[in-house]
């Protein structure tokens, strides 16, 4: 039986055992029939990763082999899409990318030269080195670089970053957040850039000379009521001792700390079958663990993903860049020589606006998609713009903005914001509101698209006015004005129930006067 | 025990059944509810330690700086 290769994926005997795909002569993807493909006339059909699919375009030479490379299943010039140019997997630069375990396109250690292999290893112990030192956490070698270490003495061929874990003393999951917290204060306090990714995953940015950035996570580990839990989402049975007091082993000529019993955390991982080879492995996670620590420590950063593609994908040029016409209807409204926060700027059309108007203007938003935009736009055009990052699904992030606001009068500005909050974050809009704007006066501006939630793009959804007013209200403000008409959507796209509010938060005293 | 009766029988036991699987689910959610009370109290309790601790010297100058270094190192 043989391989088909076509726009749709790969036509493959149906089978259990993983098969690598490589395009140009470079490893891509791999991928195991029966679990990932359907049945089809004359075998399975495994479609390409949506991750793959923009590449997909042009001629070149697929091969598809087992993972050991030694059978050969198919291995010819193929033309896919429309396009007539060279068929490769690579990013702007040119380096070659593959899909990696999680399914996001990353570049493997395969492609990786010498030189930026003892960087990652280097910046690894430099890592393993700050956590013990300044952040007083014990941090050992996990997945893939210690699956690598023991089982092939090197880096594996298809991994893309390095795993550290540190195992918690703590048993309440508040704890572990607020441990973590600690953790990215005192890496921050060593210069290192990262990136909080739950309560308990911290994702440390390292620089490679070769203009890419390696991610270094760091996953917190723990028991909490016997059952063993490691971030990503691992849970299950491995008792303390099965990692302290820790062992070490040399990689690429680094010694880096790993579980006392190695082979039994792989085992944990990967299952009883870890020393076969399997580049197309994923994760069994039981499913009451998942849901454990999506409760404890998750739900800030749900939507995150969705709008940093938008902000660096094409569809952001659907968002038109003048400003908008609640922008130009808010304007007039705005107190005298009071400063604006645009809240969710977004690609901060309306931000850049204000401040060209000579106003004084901040810019929030919780994804650094957007912040980047709004801080290369406010560059090009020589304009100021306070940028800076607010999570209102985190009541740190909120209070930290509030704090500032109250002694710093703003009137608020939120231009389709509020449907893309849920009930948690939307509290802490009003939150933020009550503590920015009751000690000057300012108002809160918002617009948003009115009505019972329904099937949206998975960015705005609509929201019914009653719920807004409600939060308002409770929150100690006042709803000034409200009307609900025809307007526009995020893209300017007409849309026949907008809602524009102009809400007060007055002072205790002042509203008893009234 | 008649048909109809079985049938009666068969038709309340299935709505119980309905019933039993709409209480798990919103018993569920509730519980999902309680566990992400975990992340709302250590941020609290980052909060108290990281700066309302040292706010409580009222010092502007300490004041500034301490809110100044919390905001950067969130």
């Amino acid at each position: 039986m043989t391989v088909a290769v076509s726009d749709d994926g790969l036509l493959v005997p149906p089978g259990e055992s993983p098969l690598v795909v490589e395009i140009d002569g470079h490893y891509v993807w791999s991928l195991t029939p029966v679990r990932d493909g359907a049945p089809a006339a004359g075998g399975v059909l495994v479609p390409w990763p949506g991750v793959l699919r923009p590449y997909l375009s042009g001629r070149g030479r697929v091969r598809v082999t087992d993972p050991t490379g030694s059978a050969v299943l198919y291995d010819d010039e193929v033309g896919l899409g429309a396009g007539s140019g060279e068929l490769a997997v690579v990013d702007r630069a040119g380096h070659r990318l593959s899909v990696d375990k999680v399914g996001h396109l990353a570049r493997s250690f395969a492609d990786t030269d010498e030189q930026v292999r003892e960087e990652i290893l280097a910046g690894t112990r430099r890592a393993i080195d700050d956590l013990r030192e300044h952040a007083g956490v014990a941090a050992y070698l996990n997945y893939g670089a210690l699956l690598g270490a023991v089982r092939e003495g090197r880096m594996l061929a298809h991994d893309s970053d390095t795993d550290l874990c540190y195992l918690s003393e703590h048993t309440s999951p508040a704890d572990i957040v607020a441990e973590s917290y600690r953790i990215t204060r005192a890496m921050r306090a060593q210069g290192w850039r990262l990136l909080r990714m739950s309560g308990g995953d911290v994702k440390l940015l390292l620089p490679l000379s070769d203009g890419r950035v390696c991610h270094i996570d760091v996953f917190a580990a723990f028991h909490v009521n016997g059952t063993f839990f490691q971030l990503g989402n691992r849970s299950g049975d491995l008792p303390r001792s099965a990692i302290e007091p820790f062992s070490t082993i040399e990689l690429h000529g680094h010694e880096f700390p790993v579980p006392r019993d190695p082979e039994a955390m792989l085992a944990f991982l990967y299952g009883p079958q870890w020393r076969t080879p399997d580049p197309s492995f994923r994760y069994a996670d039981p499913p009451a663990g998942v849901r454990r620590l999506d409760g404890w420590l998750r739900g800030f950063r749900t939507e995150m993903g969705r709008w940093t593609e938008l902000y660096n994908g094409p569809r952001r040029s659907a968002v038109p860049a003048g400003p908008s016409s609640f922008a130009e209807w808010v304007a007039p409204q705005l107190g005298d020589g009071r400063a604006v926060l645009d809240v969710g700027t977004g690609t901060g059309r309306d931000a850049l606006w204000f401040a060209r108007q000579g106003r004084r203007t901040g810019a929030v938003d919780f994804s650094r998609g957007s912040l980047g935009v709004v801080r290369r736009r406010a560059k090009r055009r020589g304009l100021e713009v306070e940028v800076d990052q607010l999570i209102l699904g985190e009541l740190r992030s909120t209070l930290a903005h509030g704090t500032r606001l109250a002694r710093d009068p703003h009137d608020l500005y939120a231009r389709h914001l509020v449907g893309c909050l849920d009930t948690a974050a939307l509290d802490q809009l009003w939150l933020l509101s009550r503590m920015a704007l009751r000690p000057s006066g300012g108002r809160l501006f918002l617009e948003l698209a009115a009505g019972e939630p329904g099937p949206s793009d998975g960015l705005v959804r609509r929201v019914p006015v009653d719920v807004v007013r409600a939060g308002i209200e409770a929150s100690g403000g006042v709803v000034e004005h409200l009307t609900v008409g025809p307007g526009d959507d995020m893209f300017d796209l007409p849309d026949p129930a907008v809602c524009r509010i102009r809400a007060a938060w007055p002072a205790p005293d002042s509203q008893e006067k009234r | 025990m008649t048909t109809t009766e079985l049938a009666h029988r068969v038709r309340a036991k299935i709505r119980e059944r309905g019933t039993l699987r709409e209480r798990v689910r919103v018993l569920e959610a509730e519980v999902q509810e309680n566990r992400q009370l975990n992340r709302r109290i250590a941020e609290l309790t980052d909060v108290v330690t990281e700066l309302l601790i040292p706010l409580e010297a009222r010092d502007q100058e300490r004041v500034d700086e301490v809110l100044g270094r919390f905001r950067t190192g969130l």
